[in-house]
């Protein structure tokens, strides 16, 4: 057991006795799978495991002493925040210490100046309903109502609402950071003083330093405190309803209200967006997968495969459907004003729009990413970029046709092409694809297909979300900057040097194709012999 | 199906029962565990703000993630597979929960995992493997085993509680079934159920020989005695010929309707009888004026809602599949989602009485924070207990409230025993402020 | 000497200069910072040109000064270590204009002048900030943080994905277009973030410490239909802030701003001295200017309904702010205003700034809005103890995303030929900056004086920064004593 007994109970003497723990059933608890998000796959077979101790620290200063004592003695430590996120989010090395962030979460809210100040445990819906009760919103990520929201501004962080709110880094207000060594970086307002209300530093902006469009998983530091950008709302109260499995918010119809259109093409799909965004209205504009429609009304995995075995190839094909949320920010007659201009887009474009429930189930306050477990029990994201509309609605379709070479065990699902949707007022487009297997099917094509994704996004010259540490380093590095990572492995090297912060993130995947026999064929790129084996 | 589409899938078929006398029927949903933590959070498009966040008293107390659901699926899963030894943690995070059916509920809104069912499936390992129930829990099963009741208190005085003025029918169609804690200890219960009932003109006999329903020895995988007593209870009540059997107690409730068919393998509709809970039956009376709530009660009063009364309270079905591709189950089966909780009722019982401001907790209905005492969690874990009830007390004076209401006696003596030291909250049972408003 | 005829080489002879007199050109700027001559200047047409030039003067430890234009107020690329300019004026080209994606991407010697121009034929804009020089770079004023008068956009900033040349010469794309064969790609360069970590973050604010820009893609916005600016005087700040708190958060207006009467004459004044003084005497002492606009649909609705808001939150709430579309006593205001705010400060005039007394220094911050007066009537005090009349300083505060902060801006102007007034000056500077830091006042933008007085309360947010200046800027040739570095 690398932690002895000395160095225990210096960490114990830092939290106390009840904040900490090397029992071995209570890090049996902290396993990331074999369910969850990514589970149930070679990566977290071959790259994860339970931790030697878990500690729960309450502040920075705490947190501060835990990491230096960890870089004094060379014990790896990973941080953790709700462990949502999966494999990733877990030690990949024996003996190492899982700090669980889930006691720090305090909360602020400044009504006037539109921001939330949060630790790590705090997670999103939480912070939303604050936020509504006092004039504001926030996105919560696809990640969840559940996700904390510090982890997801620092790794994803973005819905059907960033077509208006944008992107999450612009949302990173003043933010405080222990870094890998112990040291604490403040950065934005916070550098000069106590109060977090700007987000951009003296100089260089070293929040460059917390994500990379997505996120370093934990590899470069601890984020203790942020504070978070909330957007002004409508001051209509969003009533809940319902009762599980059905929940949902009511929506104060002349402030709030969805329409679900449905185009007569592709083109005019994406068009509408283009349009929704030039005319610079719309609080959310999207289309998803049509399974979601499946899940939404499904009632039970059986009756989910029912309705989705009523579909094929094309009706998948043809399905066209463009959701846009109004909102009436200003007033009553402002939204009128957008539903007007809505519907001129609509009328050129051929849209019809269909009944649409007055109700938000998922996006505003519940960002329902549990359901996409249902189906099969396995499910990840192979991709969740933000680029153009020029690049996304192509994006899935290409996810779709790889995926042919890979089903099973992956989810038949006729060509779906996956999610697109605008961002930032039509500025940009966003693409997410998602797959779904069973984790008792032998899922090693799984494990293939995730790095194949890498290969066809070089190939096709696609931006992708799944670069840093989600894909091999060396793979995706010499092919994007060029060589970003080779940048990246300095930052990491100045602010690391001993590698103790989550190792081997960021070359967790590297040492995944390296480990797993499966996965050697694929590797036809160089990397070090020095690799962290 | 999918099962017919020209992709071969790898997926044997297998069997599985909802048996929790075998863990192994919980292996497929401890190891689809996401950990969401939907389990511990208020459902989201519920959830109050920053302040009462969680419904999982477990979670919220011990905090490691190893005391949610998501841990102790995890611990299961490994235990399942022989991979993880039973310890002292172990147990405590086994034990040191009310069963209350908030992560049960939770996962269900969007999953199909048995929670609850595995949590009590692992009790039953516990015992099996020797390490359980709780040195607390074998002393009340001792109890029950010798004197019929939880207490180890003389059986013949069980009856004790009746008070005059009431009048008790050697047959009729309902029987109040009391339980041992309205019997014993809130006999104020009791006699305020038998004078509802009277005021209501409802004919009621008691069970000739009322024994403890087993609730505690059921709830901490003492299996066979709790089967024992299962069997012999439903046959007792079935040879008084009573068509409902009617109880004020929610633990009470809960073991009638959904446990002993679960025991019984039988389903809720083929126990013969119906099952109801006063809050049920009074709705019904005041709705059509043979209760009539003539005395007000003012005050600003909130209601709990009884896990077993709530979230698990939907009746049981035995059942018995193959899970097959993807998961799916065969033949289809109609999950227990705890949609059909008792929520109404008493809110309208409670609105019906003159006087009375009814206001919501942060955490209602399905959200509700359990009181931290049932299903074995207070003989073991008092401590555990107190802190929970505390948490819900902070939500009533949040409120403003001055009077906070429940349906079970368990809540009631929880939440009466965490006010002691501060006084400024009046628990009463409904069962009391029904009868205080009927009565003169 | 070696070095010489290496830069020479590779950006032509005829763009080369090592003569005293040439170089004189980037020894000052319009700032009151003491003069640094360079050694040579080297003005490259390529990114290739910029990162060769980059690798000869590492091997040769020769600082580097990028510099995008001629016009700089901060004394940011007066080189203080010698050294080569490294002037990228020559690399002007409006690369694309995409019109669906509403993108522009354009290298770093871009003016002002030259984007708006070619964006107008389009019917696009770039939102700005107050009155850029025209010979101004675009790409510097975004990398920098110019506040842009628009506040509107709930996703704020406008910059995209980016082109670098890194201090030891490689060159780099950033956010979505650093996939391969970039601009010939699906990814048209729309995402600035990333790959790996937000890199970009690094260069912005940095004065060309962390690297050369060369080319970004920027976010266009369309040209809207209908425009109408709206005036108020305004006597006490914090009541223009209720009155923005209250409408800034319901999504009205595109440009929002508030100038004090200094800045405003200044601004305004054709006839030099005369209308200056006349107009800074009759100009109420702020005037908060607001436009509202219709945009590419339904304009006319647009503007009703703003203009509903308006007039509903006027007459409940703030009964005594007088809102039109005049300034009593200024006719055709309007117009004129409307002009200045979407276009750039014409080359043929002297920016007004240094039109009041031939020199200014303009000192800027982020702030809380409600703490805008109170540090207003600070400088006002600090300014007295040197002499400088409160009454003669220009203000302008820019609400900022739904008045959730400002950044009050205070200018002092000075004649630069006066060198007791200038040393004043930049005393009055140091002392009022260090004072608003305590107070605590956001100081992001640390030039030249600043940078001392804000990396010693920064200090450890400094050892941060220099630990990463060290990876990848080893031999510090980087726009050297700039910042903390």
């Amino acid at each position: 057991m690398a932690i002895s007994k000395e160095i225990y109970n210096a960490l114990e003497a830092i939290v106390g006795a009840q904040y900490i723990s090397d029992d071995p059933v209570i890090c049996e608890g902290y396993r990331s799978g074999p369910g969850g998000y990514e589970n149930g796959l070679g990566y977290e077979r071959v790259m994860t495991t339970i931790p030697a101790c878990v500690i729960m620290p309450r502040t920075t200063e705490e947190v501060q002493r835990i990491v230096k004592v960890c870089y004094r003695n060379d014990i790896p430590y990973v941080p953790y925040s709700t462990g949502f996120y999966g494999p990733r989010s877990h030690p990949h090395v024996e003996d190492a210490l899982l700090i669980d962030l889930k006691r720090m979460n305090d909360f602020v809210l400044d009504e006037k100046h539109f921001y939330v100040e949060v630790g790590p445990g705090m997670v999103y819906s939480p912070i939303q309903e604050e936020c509504m009760q006092h004039g504001a919103y926030v996105v919560i990520g696809g990640g969840g109502a559940q996700a904390s929201a510090i982890a997801n501004l620092i790794g994803d962080g973005w819905s059907p609402l960033s077509h208006r709110i944008g992107l999450p880094h612009r949302r990173i207000l003043g933010t405080e950071v222990v870094m890998p060594d112990g040291e604490v970086l403040r950065m934005g307002s916070l550098a000069t003083s106590d109060d977090p209300f700007w987000g951009e530093c003296p100089g260089p902006d070293l929040r460059g330093l917390l994500r990379g469009y997505t996120g370093l998983r934990g590899c470069l530091g601890i984020v203790t405190r942020m504070a978070i950008k909330t957007l002004p709302f409508q001051p209509e109260r969003l009533v809940p309803t319902g009762i599980s499995p059905n929940t949902a918010l009511a929506l104060p119809e002349k402030r709030v209200k969805w329409i679900n259109f449905i185009m007569p093409s592709k083109e005019t799909q994406v068009k509408s967006m283009r349009e929704i965004g030039h005319a610079e209205i719309g609080g959310a504009v999207t289309k998803v997968p049509l399974f979601w429609r499946a899940i939404a009304k499904a009632e039970c995995k059986e009756e989910f495969w029912d309705l989705w075995g009523k579909e094929n190839e094309e009706t998948v094909a043809n399905f066209f459907i463009v959701r846009v949320l109004l909102i009436g920010f200003t007033s009553e007659e402002q939204m009128a004003y957008d539903e007007a201009v809505l519907m001129d887009i609509m009328t050129e474009l051929g849209g019809q729009a269909r009944r649409t429930k007055p109700s938000d189930e998922s996006w505003i306050k519940n960002a329902d990413s549990a359901g996409m477990w249902l189906m099969c029990g396995g499910y990840v994201s192979v991709d969740y970029v933000i680029e153009t509309l020029s690049q996304s609605p192509d994006h899935g379709p290409s996810y779709a046709e790889l995926k042919k070479k890979y089903t099973p065990p992956l989810m038949p699902d006729y060509g779906d092409p996956g999610w697109f949707q605008s961002f930032e007022l039509g500025h940009q487009g966003y693409s997410e694809f998602l797959v779904y297997w069973d984790q008792d099917d032998d899922t090693d094509k799984v494990d293939q297909f995730y790095v194949d994704t890498s290969k066809m996004n070089i190939k096709n010259r696609f931006y992708t979300s799944l670069l840093g540490p989600h894909q091999p380093l060396y793979l995706t590095g010499p092919k994007y900057g060029p060589n970003y990572h080779e940048f990246l492995l300095k930052v990491k090297d100045e602010f690391d040097p001993k590698w103790k912060c989550h190792p081997p993130v960021p070359l967790a995947h590297d040492v995944f194709v390296e480990r797993a026999p499966w996965m050697h064929f694929m590797k036809d790129w160089e990397s070090p012999d020095d690799l962290p084996k | 199906m999918a099962d017919q589409l020209p992709i071969r899938y790898y997926k044997p078929k297998a069997d599985f029962k909802f048996d929790i006398t075998d863990i192994q029927n919980f292996v497929y949903d401890m190891s689809r565990c996401i950990k969401c933590k939907g389990c511990t959070w208020v459902e989201h498009t519920y959830m109050p703000g920053t302040k009462y966040m969680t419904r999982c008293p477990s979670a919220a107390k011990f905090e490691f993630d190893s005391y949610g659901a998501y841990g102790k699926m995890r611990i299961g899963h490994a235990m399942a597979e022989g991979l993880l030894d039973w310890n002292e943690k172990a147990l405590e995070i086994m034990y040191a929960c009310t069963l209350c059916g908030a992560c049960d509920v939770g996962c269900k809104r969007n999953l199909d995992l048995e929670i609850e069912l595995t949590l009590e499936s692992l009790r039953v390992k516990a015992v099996k493997d020797g390490v359980g129930p709780m040195p607390a829990h074998k002393k009340l099963a001792e109890n029950i085993a010798s004197t019929h009741n939880m207490y180890g208190a003389p059986h013949d005085k069980r009856t004790a509680w009746i008070p005059e003025g009431v009048s008790l029918a050697k047959k009729a169609d309902v029987l109040y079934f009391v339980g041992c804690t309205a019997s014993y200890v809130n006999k104020e219960i009791a006699q305020s159920t038998a004078k509802i009932l009277t005021a209501a003109g409802t004919q009621f006999m008691l069970m000739p020989d009322e024994w403890c329903c087993g609730n505690t020895p059921f709830s901490v995988g003492l299996i066979d005695q709790a089967k024992a007593l299962a069997q012999r209870n439903v046959e007792e009540v079935r040879k008084t010929g009573a068509k409902t059997i009617l109880l004020s107690c929610a633990e009470g409730y809960r073991m009638w309707k959904v446990d002993y068919p679960k025991l019984l393998n039988i389903s809720t509709d083929d126990l013969g009888f119906k099952v109801v809970h006063l809050v049920e039956y009074a709705d019904e009376k005041v709705k059509s004026g043979a209760l009539k709530m003539k005395n007000p009660f003012e005050s600003r009063l909130t209601y709990h809602d009884a896990c077993s009364i709530s979230r698990l309270s939907d009746p049981w079905t035995p059942y018995e599949g193959k899970r097959g591709w993807m998961g799916c189950v065969e033949p289809r089966l109609q999950r227990r989602r705890g949609t059909q909780g008792l929520y109404a009722q008493p809110r309208d019982i409670l609105k019906a009485i003159p006087g009375v401001n009814l206001v919501e907790m942060p955490r209602t209905r399905e959200n509700s924070f359990c009181c931290g005492a049932g299903r074995g969690t207070q003989e073991a874990y008092p401590d555990f207990a107190k802190w929970a009830a505390a948490q819900r007390l902070e939500e009533v004076r949040e409120i403003g409230a001055e009077t906070l209401v429940s349906s079970c006696p368990w809540c009631k003596n929880n939440f009466a025993q965490a006010v002691k030291a501060g006084g400024d909250v009046q628990v009463l049972d409904i069962s009391e402020v029904i009868c205080r408003s009927i009565e003169g | 000497m070696e070095i010489k005829s290496n830069l020479s080489k590779i950006v032509g002879a005829a763009n080369f200069s090592d003569d005293p007199a040439k170089l004189q050109a980037y020894a000052t700027d319009f700032s009151y910072y003491p003069a640094g001559a360079p050694s040579y200047v080297a003005k490259p047409s390529s990114s290739e040109e910029v990162s060769e030039v980059i690798k000869v003067c590492n091997q040769n430890k020769t600082p580097v000064v990028p510099c995008s234009s001629k016009v700089h107020f901060y004394g940011a690329t007066i080189p203080k270590e010698g050294g080569l300019v490294l002037d990228l004026s020559r690399m002007d080209k409006v690369l694309e204009i995409d019109a669906d994606n509403r993108r522009v991407r354009l290298e770093a010697g871009v003016t002002w002048e030259k984007l708006t121009t070619e964006l107008k034929k389009k019917g696009f804009r770039v939102i700005m900030p107050l009155t850029p020089p025209a010979e101004r770079s675009v790409l510097t004023d975004f990398m920098e943080r110019e506040e842009p008068t628009n506040q509107v956009y709930d996703y704020g900033e406008p910059l995209e994905a980016m082109e670098v040349v890194w201090p030891t010469g490689e060159i780099f794309r950033m956010g979505s277009a650093s996939v391969n064969g970039y601009p010939d790609s699906a990814s048209k360069g729309g995402n600035p973030s990333g790959p790996g970590l937000d890199f970009y973050r690094f260069f912005q604010c940095a004065q060309g410490t962390m690297g050369v820009v060369t080319w970004t893609n920027l976010k266009i916005e369309s040209i809207p239909k209908i425009d109408k600016v709206l005036f108020a005087p305004i006597d006490e700040l914090d009541y223009a802030n209720d009155f923005l708190h209250r409408i800034l958060p319901r999504r009205i207006g595109q440009e929002v701003l508030l100038l004090n009467n200094v800045d405003l004459a200044a601004i305004l004044a054709q006839d030099w001295p005369s209308d200056f003084d006349k107009l800074k005497a009759s100009l109420p002492p702020w005037t908060l200017i607001l436009v509202i606009s219709g945009l590419l649909r339904r304009p006319e609705e647009k503007i009703a309904y703003e203009e509903n808001f308006l007039a509903q939150v006027l007459k409940a709430e703030f009964s005594t702010l007088k809102l039109g579309e005049t300034l009593p006593g200024f006719p055709g205001i309007s117009k004129k205003v409307l002009q200045i705010l979407r276009n750039p400060w014409p080359a043929n005039t002297p920016h007004w700034k240094n039109r009041v007394e031939g020199a200014s220094q303009s000192l800027f911050f982020h702030a809380r809005p409600a703490n805008a007066q109170y540090f207003a009537n600070m400088v006002r005090e600090i300014a007295a103890e040197f002499g400088y009349p409160g009454d003669d300083i220009g203000m302008y505060i820019q609400p900022i995303e739904h008045n959730r902060a400002c950044r009050p801006e205070f200018t002092f102007f000075y004649d630069p030929a006066d060198e007791a007034e200038k040393a004043i000056i930049r005393e009055l500077y140091k002392v009022a900056a260090a004072e608003l830091l305590k107070e605590g006042a956001v100081f992001t933008r640390p030039y030249g004086d600043l940078a001392p007085i804000v990396y010693e309360k920064a200090a450890s947010y400094a050892i941060h920064l220099k630990r990463l200046k060290k990876v990848f800027d080893p031999n510090n040739i980087m726009n050297p004593s700039n910042l903390c570095f």
